[in-house]
């Protein structure tokens, strides 16, 4: 009796100790101190949006969406109509309801043309959303999408209250209330932004009492903070920095994949980029494994085979794109180009690795008789000037989920259609893959137009990169999964003593 | 004595308007505009025209400096883009930061330096001498970046005894900033002490060689009054044109030293400027750097006029 007292008394004192840290995340500055709480700001700062909202579907462990505010969902045959059921019971930090009501207003408003939010393009597709009852939504879409929940796990489709945000459609809502594990203390992107643990999180208390988002635009001042202890958490380290940590006993660093890439562009309407045994011979020329490790180092990256899908995506496509010299100098023979190849290739510093990435690839192609110019632009108007205005140019994006992937970037008529990308089937089978519910006809579906550009697309995409992270070791809870999907709620900080 | 003065204040502000339209062609020089750089790949379409409107960048350049200059002059440096802020409202504070950067560093430096050269120019050759000129020596030639990592290593950490970069709380006091700004100033002043103590040690050489000292000693006054009294503010004139300089020096020593120790200043605010092509903010704090040192000079050059009779003759 005494002694089970005694134990639980220990275990009590130990808990309390635990959950009174503070976890210490550094804010990137990456919109330069203009970032903004609203989750579909162009702007938004994801640092705090991550945890003091929630979404109503999240990332499962199998890249499948899993159960967060809503508890399950189911479509009309058609995918038309999605009826979405939420959890019972879940409140705002401000003590609000959370409702289908507000399911309502936080889908809708991602479409205002006075937001103009980078989610506006995706989420139009959403013609209404009905409210059935306070615990069942239901979305209307305008065209039928089999993956719609996929589109709704985007990390800044953010639930929102509505009465905070006064229930207008068009306006910024920067009140920071939210369902999420932590809650707004006190707001500063520029200096320290301070959480604390929302005490009514629907999936119980977070592992931490406090976070700190520290406000440190510098990486190098990044690495000297968690190097003295004055930050728990850095999420990319460059393949130069990660032996700063990766041998102390102090800090554990884990690599994981993400969907980020950085490629070369060829305008496949243009000479003599129209030929696809042109654009085709270019890239077989490429040893991908040899790149990514001279540029992104060896843990950096997982090689890819010119199409944009992930490996951590469920549709992603395993195809075997080794280096072939001999095949590259066929194909160039019959495209009329035997005696040889020279084309200008566009590049800056506008992705990490891009310009070393160019060079790279015009070493590996010389050897099938191709000469690649490098033309260094300047990283100053590049998106305007170079980016889709030349016939081959570097290009990099962040990580999307495959359809929307392949739509934003390869359908014809998409805004930025980069590789002028002009096929019907393709178009017709981004709409088939959409309208077929049965997930392994999807997913096969998908493959054939990942293994069309691997044949005859204009991108060249050998590798996508991984994020290498470090923090203290005194931290425990962090999953090896992309940044996206980390759940900062999930964390636990081992008191400074032990 | 007043034209004098005129007309170096004259020049003072001639330098500065010259110095704005050298800084605002660089900008324009640049590929891309402010909402090119802003928007990056959302810039066509109705959004850049919206935003170009709004920036008033369909206006052709001069127009736009006119702007810039009248609403400079009434202290309204314009909107930053990336900050969604006023640039009045950002500047401010960082300029508060950087100047007790700079003022501790100055005037903790200045005294010691200052002190440390008559020392050793008094005892030249001395082994006092020689170990504060090598002390010097060092602390000239080896870049102040590589000063504020090694010690970041050693004190930040190794021992922990302070942070290695600042982080405020909202409203720090200037206590709480006291220990973000140890090592700081420590980089800053160990250059700051080395230029400035090499200087007057020579001046204070000079000056103990010369004639009046000789007839000094020769008339018997007792050496630590020859030092006080007639060495020294002889030798103070030339280390004054020195100190100004090296306080503009600072100007640039607290960019670099900001940046490494992620303090928040008007020097990390620039680089971060810079790097965000925010082109308006970058323009005013080029502008508030150049008035600092256009003002220290003067400030020096009439310090000069005032020490000095012979510089007060006409022709100079």
């Amino acid at each position: 009796m005494n002694k089970s007292l005694l134990l639980s008394a220990a275990i009590a004192v130990a808990s309390s100790a635990v959950s009174a840290e503070t976890l210490r995340i550094p804010h990137e500055l990456g919109y330069g101190g203009s970032e903004s709480i609203d989750p579909i700001s162009p702007q938004r700062f994801y640092e705090a949006i991550q945890n003091v909202y929630s979404r109503l579907v999240r990332q499962g462990d199998d890249g499948r969406p899993s159960a967060d505010l809503a508890l399950s969902w189911e479509a009309t045959p058609d995918a038309k109509e999605w009826t979405f059921k939420l959890r019972d019971g879940v409140t705002f930090h401000n003590g609000n309801s959370f409702t289908a009501e507000d399911v309502a207003f936080s889908l809708m408003r991602t479409q205002s043309p006075t937001i103009d939010s980078p989610t506006k393009g995706v989420m139009e597709i959403i013609d209404r959303v009905e409210v059935v009852d306070p615990l069942t939504a239901k979305v209307v879409l305008k065209q039928t999408h089999a993956d719609f929940p996929l589109l709704v796990m985007d990390y800044r489709i953010k639930m929102l209250d509505a009465e905070t945000c006064g229930g207008d459609l068009d306006a910024l809502c920067e009140s920071g209330i939210g369902t999420g594990p932590f809650e707004l203390v006190d707001y500063d992107p520029l200096g320290t932004t301070t959480l604390k643990r929302f005490e009514n999180y629907y999936d119980g208390l977070a592992g931490v009492e406090n976070m700190e988002l520290i406000a440190i635009a510098d990486q190098d001042a990044r690495v000297a903070a968690l190097q003295a202890g004055q930050i728990d958490f850095i999420y990319a380290l460059s393949a130069e920095q990660v032996p700063l940590f990766a041998n102390n006993a102090n800090f554990e660093v884990q690599s994981v994949p993400t969907g980020r890439w950085v490629g070369m562009v060829m305008n496949t309407q243009e000479a003599p980029f129209d030929d696809p045994r042109v654009r085709k011979a270019i890239r077989m020329t490429a040893d991908r494994e040899a790149l990514g490790k001279l540029v992104y180092g060896k843990d950096g990256f997982i090689a890819s085979c010119d199409h944009p899908v992930w490996s951590g995506d469920q549709y992603r496509a395993e195809i075997d794109c080794a280096q072939d010299i001999e095949g590259a100098k066929a194909l160039l023979a019959a495209a009329g180009y035997a005696d040889g190849l020279q084309v200008e290739l566009f590049v800056s510093d506008i992705s990490e690795g891009a310009v070393k990435m160019a060079e790279v690839l015009q070493n590996q192609a010389k050897d099938a008789g191709i000469e690649i110019e490098l033309v260094l632009a300047p990283s100053d108007g590049y998106w305007g000037d170079v980016w889709m205005k030349q016939p081959f140019f570097a290009t990099g994006w962040s990580q999307r989920p495959a359809d929307q992937i392949l739509n934003e970037a390869y359908r014809s008529s998409a805004a930025w259609n980069e590789t002028a990308w002009n096929s019907r089937d393709f178009d017709a089978g981004l709409d088939a893959a959409r309208a077929e519910l049965d997930f392994d006809k999807r997913k096969a579906l998908y493959g054939a137009l990942q293994t069309e550009l691997w044949e005859n697309g204009g991108s060249f995409i050998p590798v996508h990169l991984n994020t290498v992270r470090a923090f203290s070791s005194k931290l425990k809870g962090i999953d090896p999964v992309e940044d996206f999907s980390l759940r900062l709620e999930n964390v636990t900080k081992a008191g400074s003593e032990s | 004595m007043t034209s004098l003065i005129l007309r170096r204040l004259g020049f003072a502000a001639f330098t500065i308007a010259f110095v704005s339209m050298v800084m605002f062609a660089a900008v324009e020089a640049l590929p891309g505009n402010v909402c090119t750089s802003f928007l990056q790949r959302f810039a066509q379409g109705p959004r850049l025209e919206r935003c170009i409107e709004q920036q008033g960048l369909d206006r052709s350049a001069i127009v736009r400096y006119g702007d810039w200059v009248s609403g400079a002059v009434q202290g309204d440096f314009g909107y930053s883009l990336k900050k969604r802020k006023p640039i009045n409202e950002l500047i401010w504070d960082r300029f508060s930061n950087t100047m007790i950067l700079g003022g501790i560093a100055a005037l903790l430096a200045i005294p010691f330096a200052v002190f440390l050269g008559i020392a050793a120019g008094v005892r030249r050759d001395k082994p006092l001498d020689l170990s504060l000129s090598g002390a010097a020596m060092l602390a000239m030639t080896i870049p102040e970046f590589v000063t504020a990592t090694a010690l970041i290593y050693v004190f930040a950490i190794l021992l922990q005894w302070f942070p290695a970069v600042t982080i405020l709380p909202p409203g720090a006091s200037f206590m709480q900033m006291l220990p973000n700004i140890v090592l700081p100033v420590v980089v800053l002043s160990a250059v700051l002490i080395a230029h400035i103590m090499r200087m007057v040690r020579a001046s204070v050489i000079d000056a103990m060689s010369s004639d009046y000292v000789q007839m000094a000693r020769l008339k018997g006054v007792p050496e630590h009054q020859i030092i006080r009294r007639h060495a020294v503010p002889n030798a103070m004139i030339p280390a004054l044109n020195v100190i100004a300089l090296t306080i503009a020096w600072l100007l640039a020593g607290v960019v670099v030293v900001e940046k490494v120790f992620n303090f928040p200043g008007l020097g990390t605010l620039m680089i971060e400027a810079i790097y965000d092509r925010d082109l308006p903010l970058v323009q005013t704090i080029a502008l508030i750097f150049s008035v600092i040192y256009v003002g220290v000079n003067l400030i020096a050059d009439l310090a000069a006029l005032a020490l000095d009779p012979r510089q007060r003759r006409k022709g100079h």
